[in-house]
């Protein structure tokens, strides 16, 4: 019940952005803006949508915007002649940045780390290793694939198609005995844990989880900007967060739905672009995308909290 | 139930009231043009004055700051000449999905001529060329991108290493022994302005290179790497320095321990030009180039002449400044800050020649 008072609260505001989206953009319903908003949107929703996953387990991920980084570049410097070619290229990205991931969660769950040192030590170690992989911006993406991308594939908006593909792979994976579980963990380790759930397991599947996630997001970054770019990733980091706050996601594990991620990324993406409508000035832009987050947090904080007698 | 539905109403009637409040602080001194819609229709009349806009990936640095100005100054002057009708600067603060954004938004507000400093010499190829395709202007300065399909205006960062360094060399009189300070490994700037010093070094093999030091540039950083290196090679008789605060950073260090002052090569980063010319009494020589930031202006005016159909060049290479122990004086401003780059301003006859008129 009070999920869907979130979704409603998210939802009504994404109305309030969409109408004055459409009075500066009339052609904001038009398949070909459709396209342009998904092909600029996909990074930022995948990406949420890794973060999410980790934060569901009480977790925090600092090295997001650095696999995003290793996974666009790996997947930029595969030969396109090479067996497999582009689909090759795609697994090979993903199985990296899922290892990547997966990595985080073994020193979580059996080292017994905080997560936040985790992963900000992994930002360091895949940045480094990104700079070996591409030292500088450059690589091979398809130009038939960047075309399709950013310009549609016979008239179909291709990454909200990707979007979708991707959301309804969680939704399978949530259904799982693993979906529940990571509910069950991020919610209460130890009651958990005393049920029989392995919740080490839990949350190495949880973050290699998100390495996939994050891994399509590099690959989508790729193929939306035709190259692969070794630091370009490190704003994701944050930015992911922000989403996944904004979308109800809770810091301390067990509660958000990705629904509100995917709203909460619709919802930042489309305030950015309406204030670059507006012409004010970016640095009001950045405050007022701070006051947004707080008040988010705020009128969640409240909603939580229990009316005192 | 309900008490929950009408907070969130609240909150989201309070969030629509922010936004609405925010939409109307519209920058100062703008004329936005109507949104959408207004097409150039004027054929054969006078051409129509424009819509320029400036994506930067970095507003904050002094530089930038420096570079905003002069471009305005230059807005100002060809909004009264009717050649531009409005100006907007777009900060992406260092996250090039935004200026990707910026640039897409800017094509769909229908603006004539984008500018931009590019935060990733591929990234924005796609989007930018989608603007060229639209019909829009488009000039790149400073840091440039790969796409040959835009206007590039900048300097010759290999250029720049060999010309400081040839005059390093003469004045050592092709022996000695130098310090390197390079700036970050992997960093393109950094890679080809030595890449422009190695060519020079190495025609004369009586030039020792006793140490190649990397560091930020960063005074901070910069003084602690000179340092340990100079601890080392305590007999140098030279430094190559790629940098202002590199540069400020070895002088910094020779002061303090009341050092031989051995030539330093060096930029116009004000706070190194001060320290010149305090030394330069006691035998102290360089010589410093720059990064000039009317490169903004070259970019604007090349943008209009082109949207106004006369033909430019796209790749405008722009000659780099030459600071001596002569004309020192003219560039070194002791009343300003030392995080600042002093300039000559570009004269107009200059500009025109560089845009091939």
């Amino acid at each position: 019940m009070r999920n869907r008072l979130d979704l409603l609260g998210l939802c009504a505001l994404l109305a309030v952005v969409l109408i004055a989206y459409q009075r500066l953009d009339p052609t904001l319903l038009h398949p070909s803006t459709i396209t342009i908003l998904s092909a600029q949107f996909l990074p930022l929703i995948l990406a949420a949508a890794g973060q999410t996953i980790v934060m569901l387990t009480g977790g925090i991920d600092l090295s997001l915007g650095a696999v995003l980084s290793l996974g666009m570049a790996v997947f930029v410097i595969y030969p396109p002649d090479a067996p497999g070619g582009v689909v090759a290229a795609m697994a090979l990205a993903l199985a990296v940045t899922m290892l990547a991931g997966a990595a985080n969660g073994v020193l979580v769950a059996y080292a017994g780390l905080p997560p936040i040192i985790v992963t900000l030590a992994a930002s360091f170690l895949w940045g480094g290793v990104t700079l070996i992989v591409l030292p500088q911006p450059g690589g091979h993406v398809p130009e038939g694939l960047v075309r399709a991308y950013n310009f549609g594939w016979y008239g179909l908006a291709l990454p909200a198609v990707a979007i979708g593909v991707a959301l309804g792979l969680w939704k399978l994976i949530k259904t799982t005995h693993f979906g529940l579980a990571l509910y069950a963990v991020g919610g209460n380790e130890h009651g958990a844990y005393a049920n029989g759930i392995d919740t080490r397991r839990v949350k190495i599947y949880a973050y290699g989880f998100a390495g996939l996630f994050t891994g399509l997001a590099g690959i989508g970054l790729a193929i939306q900007t035709g190259s692969g770019d070794p630091t370009i990733g490190v704003p994701y980091t944050l930015n992911s967060i922000a989403v996944a706050v904004l979308g109800g996601i809770s810091f301390f594990g067990g509660v958000g739905q990705m629904r509100g991620t995917l709203l909460g990324a619709l919802l930042l993406g489309l305030l950015t672009n309406l204030l670059l409508f507006t012409g004010i000035s970016t640095f009001y832009q950045m405050i007022l995308q701070g006051v947004v987050l707080i008040v988010a947090v705020a009128v969640k904080t409240l909603a939580t909290r229990k009316a005192v007698a | 139930m309900t008490r929950m539905t009408r907070r969130a109403l609240i909150a989201s009637a309070a969030l629509g009231a922010l936004l609405g409040t925010a939409a109307c602080n519209v920058d100062q001194g703008n004329t936005t043009a109507s949104p959408a819609g207004a097409t150039g229709g004027a054929s054969s009349a006078p051409p129509k004055a424009l819509k320029v806009g400036w994506s930067t990936i970095y507003l904050a640095p002094s530089w930038m700051q420096q570079t905003l100005r002069m471009l305005e100054e230059d807005v100002a002057k060809l909004k009264a000449e009717g050649k531009v009708a409005s100006y907007e600067t777009f900060n992406a603060n260092g996250d090039t999905s935004q200026q990707i954004a910026q640039i897409q938004a800017m094509i769909t507000q229908k603006y004539d001529v984008i500018l931009v400093d590019a935060g990733s010499s591929t990234a924005l190829n796609p989007v930018m060329e989608k603007a060229v395709a639209a019909g829009i202007v488009v000039a790149n300065f400073d840091s440039l991108v790969t796409s040959e399909k835009v206007i590039r205006v900048g300097t010759d960062q290999v250029e720049w290493g060999r010309m400081t360094a040839q005059w390093l060399a003469d004045k050592l009189g092709g022996k000695g022994e130098i310090i390197a300070m390079n700036g970050p490994a992997g960093v393109s700037v950094s890679e080809e302005r030595w890449k422009g010093a190695e060519e020079v070094f190495k025609k004369y093999p009586d030039i020792k290179i006793a140490a190649n030091v990397h560091s930020e540039y960063n005074l901070a950083p910069a003084a602690q790497a000179f340092a340990s290196a100079y601890s080392a090679h305590p007999s140098i008789t030279g430094v190559f320095s790629q940098g202002g605060a590199l540069s400020a950073a070895a002088l910094q260090t020779l002061v303090k321990q009341d050092k031989k002052l051995v030539p330093i090569t060096g930029e116009n980063y004000n706070g190194f030009l001060k320290l010149w010319a305090d030394k330069r009494k006691d035998g102290f020589s360089s010589i410093a180039t720059a990064q000039p930031n009317y490169l903004s202006v070259i970019a604007l005016r090349a943008a209009v002449a082109k949207a106004a159909g006369t033909a430019v060049p796209s790749t405008i290479t722009v000659p780099l400044p030459k600071i001596t122990d002569e004309n020192l004086d003219q560039y070194v401003k002791p009343d300003q800050p030392d995080d600042s780059y002093p300039i000559q301003p570009i004269p107009q006859s200059e500009i025109d020649k560089l845009l091939g008129a």
